[in-house]
């Protein structure tokens, strides 16, 4: 039963890796284009559904919380400071997506700044808590008794840029599917050059696990086997995206990407399963009670389904590339544009081309 | 753990609880509102009210954004700072919350990009749903969010093993002994405190004469939404205090009446209580109302004293008290507005009256003010425990170094303190500008190329 849990919270990061990975990545892309429209554009991009992609975040952490009370308790303490920094970034990144989609247009430069430097540094700071993590927790009797700094190290350091570069790949093919015209070309080129970095930086980073407590141990010949198709995988999502990046379909990239995404995750528990926290707490020890596993299971289990309908539908309202929202803007351009425009048809009638769900 | 670690960790948990406080008590509110003119908008048509739609999600667009990211700051702090405590009560709390998440969160956080951003990108109907179901979430969140923290204050359902508290009966732990009585207190002070911005900004274009038609409008319709629920507040108000905290945590009452001996029959208006001492430096008392409040009319009942609680389980009479009649006396000036404006209704003159217009814009934060007050009284009341009677505070606190917290605390009161200056700034502009003129139809124009083919 606990192991059943332990799925679903593996799920939560896994969606959330993929879904605020793009919008994060998307965010840090933001900080190298200088172009006011295009800039809007990234935000508007972001501003329907961060908040949808981030709620996976908070659904690992309360289902970690509730499911395996003890690694949470301990895990978190060990991580405070890039845990705490993460949590500031995403608090400045979240209130500067609304503030510039409520501003008449345009990117206003302080919350242009929050929004990129957030998503960079929120990025960073998550792959410095999965390295400080898998650099193994000083543990006694089920209580973290290391130290605050204990967390930061080569390694840790190394799986933090690798995190902020895999994100931005993720932004760029994202933007790729969204958007055309000069937005589209720039994240082709940006999307190439950080998998092209993302390549080099995981294949460090998997090779020097081996030197961390956590290791590379793979102990049984099945496990092997998984291991080296994931690997396969990853490899060949890559290339799919490279390809992606230079030519239609647009989801090409996207799609590369994904499954490269996947398989690294499928990889990384092949090696830790059934440790949570390294060196040594198991799911079994850090687990909570069965009257728990079972509400977990049936109330938060069975809505899982819904939840991840909820997140596609989030994506399927505003799916195709993005347009601006035909609607009298309150001021600025498109309101002194509208105010010419002779009235129209009654209000009743079905408003866009964008034709959404019925 | 240090005493400077526990008190740094509790400043900290305070001040970003009480700013996520802020935002869901006035989002809840406004989603609802937003989902009845939206609907009243796509019944009559009437351009006014899709007027009032635009403009107050606007505002909420925002305000739910900050509730949000201070929201997750929470969750998480739960297990930084209090990790012991994380994992003393994660097999009761977690899926308590993990229910809000997957029943609430994800349904807000699912629908809000259409709310916000479906206007002209999707049908009408679409937005309506969205605005619709936006509204359930939230009140979902505060249904599973009071049960939680109930939980904590009147623990039930639960055995103890190895020092983890474990569900024993999930009926017991959810319905609780102060569920019933605090949500429906929680719930209506939400609404409450939503009207009160909502008829405070609208009073503002009345007291200036701009925007009649929309303001009046809005107006009538929240003075007339508190009109049925503030009666019904005081009375829930009197049952959570005298159903709920005097029989199950009697050493909260007896901190937020302001008594150290168990002899006063009087109410206590203002004290300066002496933690040291165990007595209060000044007291202003009216004489037998206490004994009223307590259902004697003979005015010879007392209240209950500190003093009757052994020293280390008091908790400090200072913030209790004080966050009490902050809550009490914004009830009491709410009461006298909410009449005046029903006098003004009937004489016709609740549009005309300009007094009572700027009065009520003063009013505008009052509703937020009670309800942090009132979760000042029943956070620091509970005092020294976390979990009553079971679990003390000091005992929750993570291992962590001072320098570790004062770096988080200091981060936090910056980030806090810009975005609070921010939000204020945001609204007022926002107020400053108006609302869009009315005649402007949702969808006119004819679908547009994409943005990039445009030459942008
Ligand atoms: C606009 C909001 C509002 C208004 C007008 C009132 N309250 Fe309140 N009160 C709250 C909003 C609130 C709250 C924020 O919702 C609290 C905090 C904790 C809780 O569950 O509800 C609360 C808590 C709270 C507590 C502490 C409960 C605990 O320990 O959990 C008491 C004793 C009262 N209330 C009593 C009253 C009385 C006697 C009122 C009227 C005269 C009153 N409240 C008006
Ligand atoms: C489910 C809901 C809640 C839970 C589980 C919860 C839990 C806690 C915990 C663990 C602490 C730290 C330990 C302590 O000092 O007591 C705390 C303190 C506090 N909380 Fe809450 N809380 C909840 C809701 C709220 C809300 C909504 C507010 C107010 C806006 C609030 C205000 C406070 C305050 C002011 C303190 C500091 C008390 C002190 O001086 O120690 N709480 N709460
Ligand atoms: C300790 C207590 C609390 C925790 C851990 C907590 C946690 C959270 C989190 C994580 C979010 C973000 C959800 C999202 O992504 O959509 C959120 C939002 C929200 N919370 Fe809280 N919350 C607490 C107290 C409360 C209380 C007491 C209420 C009561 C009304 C409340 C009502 C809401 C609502 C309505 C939202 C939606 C966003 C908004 O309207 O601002 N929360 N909360």
């Amino acid at each position: 039963m606990d192991d059943a849990w332990f799925a679903i919270v593996m799920l939560s990061v896994s969606m959330y890796v993929l879904l605020d990975g793009y919008d994060l990545g998307i965010g840090t892309l933001l900080l190298l284009d200088r172009d006011e429209r295009r800039r809007r554009e990234m935000v508007e991009i972001v501003a329907t559904a961060w908040d949808g992609n981030e709620t996976w975040l908070i659904l690992f952490g309360v289902a970690a919380w509730a499911g395996l009370p003890t690694a949470y308790g301990v895990m978190l303490p060990a991580l405070y400071i890039p845990l705490i920094v993460m949590l500031f970034s995403i608090i400045a990144r979240g209130a500067a997506i609304e503030l510039i989609s409520t501003a008449n247009d345009g990117v206003p430069f302080r919350w242009g700044l929050a929004f990129g430097l957030g998503s960079l540094i929120a990025s960073f700071t998550q792959g410095v808590a999965i390295g400080g993590l898998l650099s193994g927790v000083t543990v006694t009797d089920g209580v973290f008794t290391g130290h605050t700094w204990d967390f930061l190290n080569a390694y840790s350091v190394l799986t933090g840029l690798a995190t902020v570069v895999l994100y931005a790949t993720a932004g760029a093919a994202f933007l790729r599917l969204k958007t055309e015209g000069p937005l589209r070309d720039r994240a082709g080129a940006a999307g190439r050059v950080s998998l092209g970095f993302t390549a080099v930086l995981s294949l460090v980073a998997a090779l020097s696990l081996g030197a961390t407590p956590t290791g590379t141990h793979l102990s049984s010949p099945l496990r092997v086997v998984f291991f080296v198709i994931l690997v396969v995988v990853a490899v060949a999502g890559g290339v799919v995206a490279w390809i992606g990046f230079g030519r239609r379909p647009d989801r090409l990239a996207l799609t590369g990407v994904v499954a490269a995404e996947v398989a690294g995750l499928l990889a990384l528990l092949d090696i830790l399963v059934p440790r949570v926290v390294p060196p040594g707490l198991t799911i079994g020890e850090a687990g909570a009670p069965g009257a728990t596993f079972v509400v977990l299971l049936v109330g938060i289990g069975l809505n899982i389904p819904l939840v991840l309908f909820y997140s596609w539908y989030a994506h399927h309202v505003f799916r195709g590339k993005y347009r601006e929202p035909q609607l009298a803007r309150p001021a600025g351009l498109s309101a002194s544009a509208q105010a010419l425009r002779p009235s129209g048809p009654p209000a009743g009638v079905p408003s866009t081309t964008d034709g959404a769900v019925s | 753990m240090s005493d400077t670690m526990v008190d740094l960790s509790r400043w900290q948990f305070a001040l970003t609880i009480a700013f996520h406080m802020t935002f869901p008590a006035i989002t809840v509110g406004l989603a609802i509102f937003l989902a009845f003119v939206y609907g009243a908008y796509l019944r009559t048509r009437k351009p006014v009210y899709l007027q009032i739609f635009r403009f107050w999600k606007r505002i909420f667009a925002v305000g739910f954004a900050l509730g949000v990211v201070a929201g997750t700051v929470i969750t998480f702090e739960f297990g930084l700072n209090w990790g012991p405590f994380a994992s003393a009560t994660g097999p009761v709390i977690g899926p308590i919350i993990g229910m809000e998440v997957v029943t609430a969160f994800f349904v807000e956080a699912g629908f809000i990009g259409v709310m916000l951003y479906g206007d002209g990108r999707v049908k009408e109907r679409t937005v309506f749903l969205a605005t619709v179901l936006v509204a359930i979430g939230t009140v979902l969140s505060t249904t599973w969010i009071i049960a939680a923290n109930s939980w904590l204050q009147t623990p039930a359902g639960y055995k103890i093993v190895d020092g983890q508290f474990q569900p024993s009966d999930w009926w017991q732990v959810v319905f609780n002994p102060s569920f019933g009585w605090r949500f429906p207190h929680m719930l209506l002070g939400v609404l409450i405190s939503a009207a009160w911005m909502i008829t405070g900004i609208s009073a503002y274009y009345l007291a200036r004469g701009r925007e009649q038609a929309f303001a009046r409008r809005t107006l009538s319709l929240a003075l007339g939404v508190l009109a049925v629920l503030l009666p019904f507040q005081l009375d829930v108000g009197d049952h959570v205090a005298g159903s709920y905290v005097g029989p199950h945590q009697l050493s909260k009452l007896e901190a937020l009446e302001g008594n150290w001996d168990s002899t006063n029959t009087g109410y206590n208006l203002f004290v300066i209580p002496d933690m040291k001492n165990g007595r209060d430096k000044v007291k202003v008392t009216v004489p037998k109302v206490g004994s009223w409040i307590a259902k004697d009319l003979s005015g010879n009942t007392p209240t209950p004293g500190l003093a009757s609680t052994p020293k280390d389980e008091r908790p400090n009479m200072w913030p209790t008290f004080w966050g009490f009649r902050v809550m009490f006396y914004g009830s009491m000036l709410m009461f006298a507005a909410v009449l005046t404006g029903l006098v003004l209704r009937l004489r016709r003159r609740l549009y005309s009256t300009t007094w009572f217009h700027r009065f009520l814009v003063w009013l505008t934060p009052i509703g937020v003010l009670a309800i942090i007050g009132g979760w000042v009284t029943a956070e620091t009341g509970r005092q020294p425990w976390v979990v009553y009677g079971q679990l003390r505070t000091a005992d929750g606190v993570s291992h962590l170094s001072t320098g570790a917290v004062v770096f988080s605390v200091v981060g936090f009161v910056l980030i806090y303190l810009i975005l609070a200056l921010t939000w204020v700034a945001y609204v007022v502009r926002q107020v400053r500008r108006g609302p869009l003129p009315s005649d402007l139809e949702p969808t006119l124009l004819p679908p547009a190329e994409p943005v990039a083919e445009m030459g942008v």
